[in-house]
């Protein structure tokens, strides 16, 4: 069949049987395109779909987890979140460093992404480097590093206190201010260059020539960066967003590791008090960490709705 | 051809990676991310157990020494160690075997923590075996406060293994300097600790105590050598708990007056105020040894006593420790249960087993009996001679046995907090009742009757 498909005249009797023979390949073609999939997808659905499903069933009972039973009214767990003041700080806890971060760290990302994608710019390799580097490593190390440098006896203090700016160590880590601000810190150093690879891309993407046209038409800079560039970058912009948005919402490494939580569960993260409902202190509380669970990932899936609706400019 | 070839390497690596994964993921508990390794006791010799132990520095070799021991009774026997990384993956595995109702996996015995046990017998009860009781241990010779962790009902689950008996360790010489001798501070009164505290703090720059702010163990201890608990009848009693009060009043005045150092975690505690030499003193469970010895400059300048109270009582507590249990799984519970009793149980090989446990781990008993043998009457030289252990011993026979909570530490994290929000400015009633709140709230959560 090669040379397929056939310019054929439109009552050429060999069309119907073509036709058929199409429609056999086509079939087969589609059923070994699913035996590709097959795999991928029951390992999807039992590794993946299965524990949500599992984890909702769970959120709906009550119990050590020998001895689950369905709590009365089912959405008992659901509705003890609201009475959970320790919950509802850490949802505050959660937003706070999504409202701050998240905007920071993003405009950071494209202003470096705009720098690096000079075409005048030497050693752009090496400063590329540099920025993504946090990205590689890992997130429970880089908290524990960022954890002795900000210590009261650490790096920072030592620092700060021999330039004369303080005169006596800051316990960073112990006030709620400068713990919550700590870890901001630590996530725009760690997730920066990480959303900057995607402007990268997305910069790159972008025809010399329209800047080209803009200076011929007496654009500036900044005019060009705000007319040009980030109209063109909407739809990277919108993805970096969402996975921000998402990755903020599930914060858990730099909570534990970072703070652990204090003082006095200010600086805790909602995904690292699931954890302690779950795992920590001895409570094994699965059926209230799963419903905490399903929380976050109906916030996360509305912020992710809501974002995607506000990027969209189809309409 | 070549690419054929290629490809055909590639497919059978991927296969055999895949497989390699699958096969380390055979055994049910290793699906954990812990070290713990499942055992099968089925396959085990006749004269053979297993155990899961987490500090090859403290309670491993107290088991190897009770094996050794054993060994003189029934020279066939062979007790398998199964390191765990810490006391956390003993308690994951018993909650991964209760969440699948199948034990299968677990060892003849385990080491388990004191303060978890309750609570691990109230959400797992198909987990443990109380075949212990029908041994002749005379429990009436160890520290009942000890005993009181692993006796459920009137049953005996456990056999105790280590101390947590309260230590108050302090510098004899920075003492001195400020005029006091360690007489000084045995049997005083909080305010008293204070006023000497504040005088160490002018003049050495030293705080007198700490302790790790977030996992504070200070009103637990402090409460425990008044005789109170911060339970009541299975409630969180802290609001109406005059001595609770009092006693979360005296840390935040010890904190405001630069005698007690907050840390801000158990490492900084350890490692910046204990080894970084930031205090003149520490008070915990006396397997806080270890770590005050890691300085070696300060080696004969440390003494211990008992705790300050309210009033002016020698203080005496317990902190943390744990047990040996055996569990549903063993087959062979005669066997387990008379190896526990003849070594950890004060049966005839429980001298050479506290002894060698003592020796070569720092693993001190709550046997009264087997205090009182000669490695303990020893004077240890970094404590300047003073025969430490025998003291501790001592002083761990006089602690107070307070109502015991599943939720010890879920109340030990909401009164830490409430104290960090005490020093930053709430009223102490407004504190203790948003902990308390926080308490009966989590314990609500766990099981709704």
């Amino acid at each position: 069949m090669t040379g397929f498909p056939l310019v054929l005249k439109k009552d050429d009797p060999r069309k119907e049987e073509i036709k058929l023979n199409n429609k056999g390949i086509q079939t087969k073609q589609r059923a070994a395109g699913f035996m590709f999939l097959l795999p991928a997808t029951v390992l999807i659905f039992v590794m993946s779909f299965w524990p949500i499903v599992r984890a909702f069933i769970i959120s709906l009972q009550t119990g050590s987890s020998a001895d689950l039973h369905w709590a009365k009214p089912v959405f008992w767990n659901y509705m003890r979140m609201f009475k959970d003041r320790k919950f509802l700080l850490t949802m505050g806890n959660t937003f706070l460093y999504l409202i701050i971060q998240v905007p920071i760290m993003l405009i950071l990302a494209i202003l470096l992404a705009q720098l690096l994608n000079n075409k005048d710019l030497k050693f752009k390799g090496l400063f590329r480097t540099m920025v993504f580097l946090p990205c590689a490593t890992s997130l429970v190390s880089y908290s524990l590093i960022f954890k002795s440098l900000f210590a009261t006896q650490g790096l920072i203090n030592t620092v700060l206190r021999h330039l004369g700016i303080i005169s006596q160590n800051i316990n960073f880590l112990g006030n709620t201010g400068t713990a919550r601000a700590i870890i901001i810190i630590a996530l725009i150093w760690r997730w920066t260059g990480y959303n900057m690879v995607f402007y990268l891309a997305g910069l790159q993407n972008i025809e010399y020539s329209v800047y080209e046209a803009a200076k011929i038409d007496g654009a500036n800079g900044w005019k060009t960066f705000w007319h040009i560039t980030v109209p063109l970058l909407k739809p990277t912009i919108v993805m970096t967003f969402i996975m921000s948005i998402n990755g903020t919402l599930q914060l858990f490494d730099e909570s534990v590791n970072l703070t652990k939580g204090g003082p006095s569960f200010t600086s805790m993260t909602m995904s690292h008090y699931i954890y302690n409902n779950a795992f920590g202190t001895g409570v094994a509380n699965f059926g209230y960490a799963s419903a905490m669970s399903f929380v976050v990932f109906v916030l996360v899936a509305v912020l992710a709705v809501i974002n995607m609706k506000v990027g969209d400019t189809r309409d | 051809m070549k690419k054929r070839l290629l490809s055909v390497i590639l497919a059978a690596t991927m296969t055999a990676a895949l497989m390699a994964g699958c096969g380390g993921n055979g055994s049910k508990s290793s699906s954990k991310k812990s070290a713990a390794k499942g055992v099968d006791t089925s396959k085990e010799g006749d004269h053979e157990l297993s155990v899961y132990a987490w500090d090859k520095n403290f309670n491993i070799p107290a088991l190897e020494a009770a094996e050794k021991a054993y060994q003189k009774k029934d020279p066939d026997f062979k007790l398998k160690i199964i390191e765990q990384s810490q006391s956390s993956d003993v308690e994951d595995a018993v909650t991964l075997a209760g969440s699948s109702n199948d034990y299968s996996a677990l060892p003849d015995i385990v080491l388990f923590q004191d303060h978890y046990f309750n609570r691990y017998v109230h959400d797992y009860p198909k987990a443990w075996s109380d075949a212990i009781n029908k041994t002749s241990i005379n429990w009436d010779d160890f520290g009942q406060e000890k005993l009181s962790y692993s006796t459920i009902d009137g049953t005996h689950y456990g056999v105790p293994v280590d101390n947590g008996t309260v230590i108050f360790a302090y510098r004899t010489d920075i003492l001195k300097e400020c005029g006091y001798t360690i007489d000084d501070l045995t049997g005083i009164t909080w305010d008293k600790f204070d006023e000497i505290g504040k005088k160490v703090y002018q003049k050495t720059g030293k705080y007198l105590l700490s302790m790790d702010g977030d996992g504070n163990d200070l009103p637990y201890m402090m409460l425990q050598a008044e005789g109170v608990s911060q339970f009541k009848d299975g409630k969180p009693n802290f609001v109406d708990n005059k001595t609770m009060v009092d006693i979360i009043n005296v840390i935040a005045k010890l904190q405001k007056d630069n005698v007690l150092y907050l840390a801000n975690d158990w490492s900084d505690y350890t490692d910046q105020t204990i080894v970084g030499d930031m205090v003149a003193g520490v008070m915990n469970g006396n397997w806080i040894i270890p770590t005050i010895e890691q300085v070696k400059d300060n080696s004969g300048k440390w003494e211990i006593t008992s705790m300050p109270t309210l009033t002016g009582a020698e203080g005496y507590a317990s902190n943390g420790g744990s047990s040996l249990y055996i569990t549903s799984n063993c087959k062979k519970t005669d066997l387990a249960a008379d190896f526990l009793a003849y070594t950890f149980g004060g049966g005839d090989g429980a001298k050479e087993t506290y002894d060698a446990a003592l020796t070569n781990g720092g693993v001190i008993t709550t046997n009264i009996t087997c205090g009182k043998s000669d490695v303990y009457t020893k004077g240890v030289a970094y404590f300047n001679d003073q025969p430490i252990y025998q003291k501790i011993v001592e002083m761990g026979s006089k602690v107070n046995t307070v109502e015991q909570s599943d939720y010890h530490y879920i109340a030990r994290e909401n009164v830490a907090a409430a104290i960090h929000n005490i020093i930053d400015g709430t009223s102490v009633k407004d504190a203790l009742k948003e902990a308390q709140d926080q308490v009966t709230f989590a314990m609500e959560g766990n099981d709704q009757k």
